[in-house]
């Protein structure tokens, strides 16, 4: 190669030169990835104006011109980032793609964040509010205008609060908007009346969690953990798994090992060192082998134990003939868990004792880089399920892996939900449909007993609203509810906030269209690594419009038709509710930089960003923005990173005044509790008896956090459990689950129906036909074996599954993945609209039924399954699938576990070849079995009122998400 | 890939310096950048444009500039090539970009420590950066990147003048620095070169893979071996093309890329040398392992016209 001869300082100068200039001017020199790579993204300073060409106009180059405007998924909790792109000349969204500047996704999404655009577009969304015109159910609806509708239910409301029947006002909400804002609202109106679908979802996990830490969610820092324990594919391959599979895959890069314990070889297993699949409810003997060889191998971090377990009160109330010492508690614990060797967890699981041994060593090996979690799978299918969390936050608890790096933190270390500008103050009165007396330590709203609730005539609903949630279809037993929301004896009024239909909808008397993610204000704050960040949701083409100068005061200027947003909804509903104030409700609801006026949504997200976001005020301040158009710019803000162990901190000075120390070293003060602009959840220890509050505990002399449990330590002991009645199940240890071999005949198998798709999430994914052309069946997973044994001849063949109170037709997988003994069928699919309902599109998922109550009970048919037809969307054509798989759920009756109250999903099934004459989706249901079947898991329970040791109804401490005023927990006189 | 552009904004470092090294980064960029996001470094360079076609044939289809490939084992993207520069990045504390061993990654990690060493406060700290800075040059880019730089200006006259640029400033690098005390060890580490005893598969893996035959076999050398064989060459990835050549007259395609290797060595040989002992010189070492691949082929060659 011939020598150059250019100066190559004068090129290198020049060169220099030329990135400075570049730069000067804002623009990017190298403007690397960004314009050329698919792994990138647009840099930020170009969010006003991103160009990039017309695919569709291919051969032709043809700019599009796009402002990018942040928001925040709404198909599942997990809260990604995304990136509206927003077409500058039609203003309209153009496609969505992730947000590099969340720190939670970092830009990353699952399928179905960027469907959201399908939901956007959807030619079948509900764009106006509906009245209903016939009868409930009838199908016949006419359009009305949002000050008639506003006006009926507001009046309806009044009526009731003027009358005290505050008991007869429920909101039921499915996933979260913004984190206590319809609490708040409630609390506004003085109404107990929040209903969530948590005992159907997750509350059996949460009650392990809680148990021990006060907290009810784990965060694992996966990134940095060296083992990698999971109990369910749920989170990491089905719920809000991105944040998670995402840092679970840097770990695995980085060489940490991956534990599944999933009967089921889901997407999670799949990836997985150790995939272990266990006898369904057996979960728990696993883990309690692992603690057992934990302690004997001597790889127990004794000090961890030692100050921060409450030995002490286990030893005084269970050992109080040994010294109290710590090696007293010592030889307990080795004698405690010394049965749970690894051929009594093989028996149990079907487990070899030497994998169990295998994966044991691994654990234990893990120091306190072990990050574990257990959310959905075994702690929300079998009786006792909550135990499956407690058993696995034990093995964490064990290495000392708390709140470490690479360990598993307390979900509010690594949560913030800013302070808002109102909290109204407790409810006065307390919702029995939601919290009856047989469930003293219930995790959540017992909302899957609604209806049977209803039955028994424990009360009436006056004005009963779901907000983006469909509990026909979703809570196990549906046809009860189907009955309980057609009774207006029961519910006078069912307002039904939604986006789209839905199997509940078709039996309101109201129905109001909600936003998508693009469409409406929220704010979310999620555990996903060892950090605190702030999403923000908002109908992007507000934050467009405002960009370009003008003023939006409404989001329903900006939105589809008429659809709306709830936070203004909720503020105009309550205004006029209240319109004069005179029932202390408008407070709540009104501007505080101009009294008397109502208040906005600006108001409201600006006073938060102002006020209740550290740091953020400062980075905006830097970019010359008030802190809420810096979220309305950038959609999210990384307020902490490092979190670490918060228990360990100690108590500053000046909250120690007046202090009081319990036996157990409670530390109680009377300095008021200074305001946190951080108001995460978490459990509430009571004062003592003077009124202190818990402050903190004594730990080798100093004064530090603690946890928010009674003891102010871990719990491995809970005295809670042992005097509300359940002193057996005091500490970690093993239930037998309802659907344990010896509870089974012997032609019966064990039906696992929680596990999700990847690609959709319950009835919220509704309407993406990107999400429905991958996701549309749900056949029922049978092992070879098994489905040899069962005259099955081959995968597609149809099977009836039976239940105790009814069956389905669905289509056989037979696969290798599944253990024998056990079929599985996910809950996702088998959406279905009653023959008649023609104002309900045909959709690409919902199959026509037929509906009938016969003496045998309600039997489902479907008449039409999907089929392409016209529509404004020309894909709505090229539907090439007719399936929609099967509804399981109306055939599952409700199963309330006695302590957590958890819906225990497993299922004990019949499973045979079809019957002549039935079809794929069929389903029958008798519900007078149901009720027996309610009846009978009723009588498991342990009522307040014979159990409660203080005369209250339930623990004040526990965490509950709209907490009546502490009189109220008093148990009701005719309980005691 | 993400091209690692970041460079210190504290603007302590000499222009002199800051300009050698931003030169270094610009050539760096050009290899990942094309189309309009290169206008502006290719008119800082003074270059004459060339088209998006062209730099995704040269770039991204015919010469990858990964040193994984050049320097790895089996002559592809990742694996222990890609390990040996992402733990560079690690070495330092820093977490390595996707594609670390991509040439403009490489360069820019260069054009930091270049950069960053100006700035030090300490003389220790310079020297300590200068040091690391020198073995990115010796183990990461002097290892192969003017073979590399050599095959880019055979491949394509339209970055003849970027080849030319950037072997004379990576050769001045070399000029200003220390002289290594050993090879670099990939090279050390490198798989056997060519062999006659090899077996078919096992040719034409050490054939597609620099590091063993000691040159770079594009599609276009040997689409130019088979004009040159009188052979025709069948639409593939490079062993199946090859295999086919070989399956249609072996003895006239072994001939023609031992010519191939001969240029090579020619190639690698005339380039300066740095290390007093020449075993150390990576220059030496390709042309000595090109030579024993034109030695080689040329062997089985006449064993094949022998056979025939």
């Amino acid at each position: 190669m011939p020598k150059d001869t250019i100066d190559l300082d004068t090129l290198g100068t020049r060169v220099s030169a030329a990135r400075h200039a570049t730069e000067s001017r804002g623009e990017t020199f190298y403007p690397g990835a960004s314009g050329i790579h698919l792994a990138a993204f647009p840099p930020r300073e170009r969010w006003d104006d991103w160009v990039e060409l017309d695919s569709r106009a291919w051969p032709t180059r043809v700019e599009r011109h796009s402002m990018l405007v942040p928001t925040t998924c709404f198909n599942c909790e997990s809260a990604c980032g995304l990136l509206a792109y927003v077409d500058r000349e039609t203003l309209q969204v153009r496609k969505f793609e992730g947000n590099p500047e969340h720190p939670g996704s970092r830009g990353r999404n699952c399928a179905k964040g960027p469907s959201t655009i399908n939901q956007v577009t959807d030619p079948d969304r509900i764009l106006y509010p509906l009245k209903r015109a016939g009868a409930r159910g009838e199908g016949l609806w006419e359009r009305a205008s949002w000050d008639e509708a506003l006006d009926a239910i507001a009046g309806r409301i009044r009526k009731a609060l003027i009358e005290k029947r505050h008991n007869e006002i429920m909101i039921h909400i499915g996933r979260p908007g913004e984190d206590g804002y319809t609490e708040r609202v409630l609390a506004s109106w003085g109404v107990d009346g929040h209903n969530s679908h948590t005992n159907v979802c997750s509350s059996g996990g949460r009650t392990g969690f809680q148990l021990w830490t006060g907290i009810d969610r784990p965060s694992p820092d996966y990134a940095n953990a060296k083992v990698i324990y999971l109990i369910s594919a749920h989170l990491e391959t089905g719920h809000y798994f991105n944040p998670h599979a995402q840092r679970i895959t840097e770990a695995r890069a980085k060489g940490a090992k991956v534990v599944v314990l999933d009967t089921r070889l889901s997407n999670t297993a799949t990836h997985a060192d150790y995939w272990l699949s266990p006898q369904p409810g057996s979960e728990t003997a696993i883990n309690l082998a692992i603690a057992r060889h934990i302690i004997t191998s001597g790889r127990v971090n004794w000090e961890f134990v030692r100050r921060w377990w409450n030995w002490a009160e286990y030893l005084d109330a269970y050992r109080p003939d040994l010294d109290r010492t710590f090696s007293s508690f010592q030889e307990s614990l080795s004698a405690l868990y010394d049965s749970w060797t690894f051929d009594v967890a093989a028996a149990e699981s079907g487990i070899d004792a030497s994998t169990i041994a295998e994966v044991a060593e691994v654990v234990a090996s893990a120091g306190t880089r072990f990050s574990c979690h257990s959310w959905r799978s075994a702690a929300a299918g079998n009786l006792g399920g909550w135990q499956v969390s407690r058993t696995v936050f034990f093995l964490a608890a064990l290495l000392g892996a708390v709140a470490t790096e690479g360990g598993t933190f307390p979900n509010a270390y690594n949560k913030f939900v800013p302070r808002p500008i109102h909290t109204p103050p407790h409810p006065g009165v307390w919702q029995d449909l939601s919290w009856p007396l047989e469930f003293p330590l219930a995790q959540n709203e017992m909302s899957f007993l609604l209806p049977h609730l209803l039955a028994d005539g424990r009360g009436r609903l006056d004005t009963y609203f779901s907000r983006v949630y469909n509990p026909v279809w979703t809570n196990p037993d549906g046809l009860s509810w189907m009955e309980a929301l057609t009774d207006e004896e029961k519910v006078g009024c069912y307002v039904a906030l939604t986006p789209t239909w839905n199997e509940s909808a078709y039996f309101a008397d109201w129905i109001l269209p909600m936003g998508h993610a693009s469409e409406r204000h929220d704010t979310h704050s999620y555990e996903q690594y060892d950090g605190q960040w702030v999403g923000f949701r908002q109908p992007v083409l507000r934050a467009a419009r405002e960009r370009l100068g003008e003023t939006v005061t409404d989001t329903r200027q900006v939105n589809p038709g008429e659809v709306w947003e709830e936070n203004e909804l909720w503020i105009e509903l309550s205004w006029r509710i209240d319109p004069d104030g005179a029932l202390g409700i408008r407070q709540y609801h009104e501007s505080r930089a101009r009294p008397g006026e109502k208040l906005t949504v600006d108001e409201y997200y600006g006073w938060m960003f102002e006020r209740s976001v550290p740091g953020l005020p400062e980075a905006a301040a830097a970019e010359g923005l008030s802190p809420l158009a810096y979220m309305r710019r950038y959609g999210a803000f990384e307020i902490t990173r490092g979190q670490g162990a918060v228990f360990a901190r100690a108590v500053p000075v000046d909250e120690l005044v007046d202090t009081t120390v319990s036996p157990t070293g409670r530390v109680y003060t009377s300095a008021p509790k200074p305001a946190s602009p951080n108001v995460v959840p978490t459990a509430s220890p009571a004062p003592d008896e003077s009124g202190r509050r818990p402050v903190g505990v004594v730990v080798d002399g100093a004064i530090l956090a603690g946890f928010p449990t009674p003891s102010g330590r871990l719990e491995f002991y809970s005295s809670t459990l042992a005097s509300w009645g359940w002193p057996e199940h005091a500490l970690p240890g093993y239930i037998r689950s309802h659907v344990h071999p010896r509870e089974l005949a012997p032609d019966q198998l064990v039906l696992l129906s929680t596990f999700r798709l990847p690609t959709q999430i319950h009835t919220r994914s509704a309407n993406s036909k990107w999400l429905d052309e991958l996701s549309h069946t749900n056949p029922v997973w049978v092992h070879p074996g098994d489905a040899k044994r069962l005259g099955i001849a081959r995968t597609g063949d149809l099977v009836r599954v039976e239940t105790e109170i009814g069956y389905f037709v669905a289509k056989a997988w037979i696969t290798e993945g599944i253990r024998p003994g056990v079929v599985a069928c996910s809950h996702h699919m088998g959406r279905w609209k009653l023959a008649g309902h023609d104002q309900v599109s045909p959709g690409g998922m919902m199959a026509t039924v037929a509906l009938r109550l016969g003496e045998a009970g309600w039997s489902m048919q479907a008449r039409d399954r999907v089929a392409p037809y016209a529509s404004a969307d020309p894909d709505t054509r090229r539907i090439w699938w007719s399936d929609t798989g099967v509804h399981q759920n109306l055939t599952f009756p409700v199963h309330p576990d006695p302590i957590s109250g958890m819906h225990c999903w497993h299922q004990a099934v019949r499973v045979r070849p079809a019957q002549p004459g039935d079809s794929h989706g069929d389903v029958a249901v008798d519900t007078a079995k149901s009720r027996e079947v309610y009846r009978a898991w009723m009588a498991r329970t342990r009522p307040a009122g014979s159990v409660s040791p203080d005369g209250t109804r339930r623990p004040s401490w526990l965490m509950r998400p709209l907490k009546p005023a502490l009189p109220l927990f008093a148990l009701p006189v005719d309980a005691r | 890939m993400t091209v690692s552009t970041t460079s210190r904004s504290r603007g302590a470092a000499t222009p002199a310096a800051s300009g050698r090294f931003e030169l270094l980064r610009a050539l760096g960029s050009l290899t990942a950048l094309h189309g309009g996001a290169a206008a502006g470094v290719i008119a800082a360079l003074d270059l004459p444009p060339w088209t998006r076609a062209e730099h995704t044939r040269l770039f991204v289809l015919e010469l990858p500039p990964y040193a994984s490939i050049h320097l790895g084992p089996e002559g592809k993207l990742g694996g222990e090539g890609a390990d040996r520069v992402a733990g560079c990045w690690r070495a330092l504390g820093m977490s390595p970009p996707p594609d670390a061993d991509h040439l403009a990654n490489v360069l820019g990690l260069y054009a930091e420590l270049g950069e960053a060493a100006e700035t030090c406060r300490t003389p220790a700290a310079r020297t300590r950066l200068g040091h690391v800075r020198e073995s990115v040059l010796w183990e990461h880019l002097w290892s192969w990147v003017p073979g590399y730089l050599d095959a880019a200006h055979r491949a394509s006259p339209a970055v003849g003048r970027w080849s030319r640029l950037a072997a004379a400033a990576l050769a001045r690098e070399v000029g200003v620095s220390a002289a290594p005390h050993d090879l670099p060890l990939a090279l050390r580490a490198a798989p056997p070169p060519v062999t006659a005893e090899m077996s078919l598969g096992e040719l034409l893996d050490a054939l597609t893979t620099p590091v063993r035959s000691g040159f770079v076999l594009t599609q276009g050398d040997l689409a130019g071996t088979a004009v040159l064989a009188g052979v025709g060459m069948r639409r593939g990835e490079r062993r199946f093309a090859l295999r086919a050549m070989l399956e249609q007259d072996s003895a006239a395609t072994l001939r023609s890329l031992s010519d191939h290797a001969h240029r090579w060595a020619a190639l690698h040989a005339v380039r300066p040398a740095k290390a007093t002992d020449p075993h150390l010189d990576p220059s030496r070492w390709w042309a000595s392992r090109a030579a024993t691949s034109a030695s080689v082929l040329r062997r089985l060659a006449d064993e094949s016209d022998a056979s025939v």
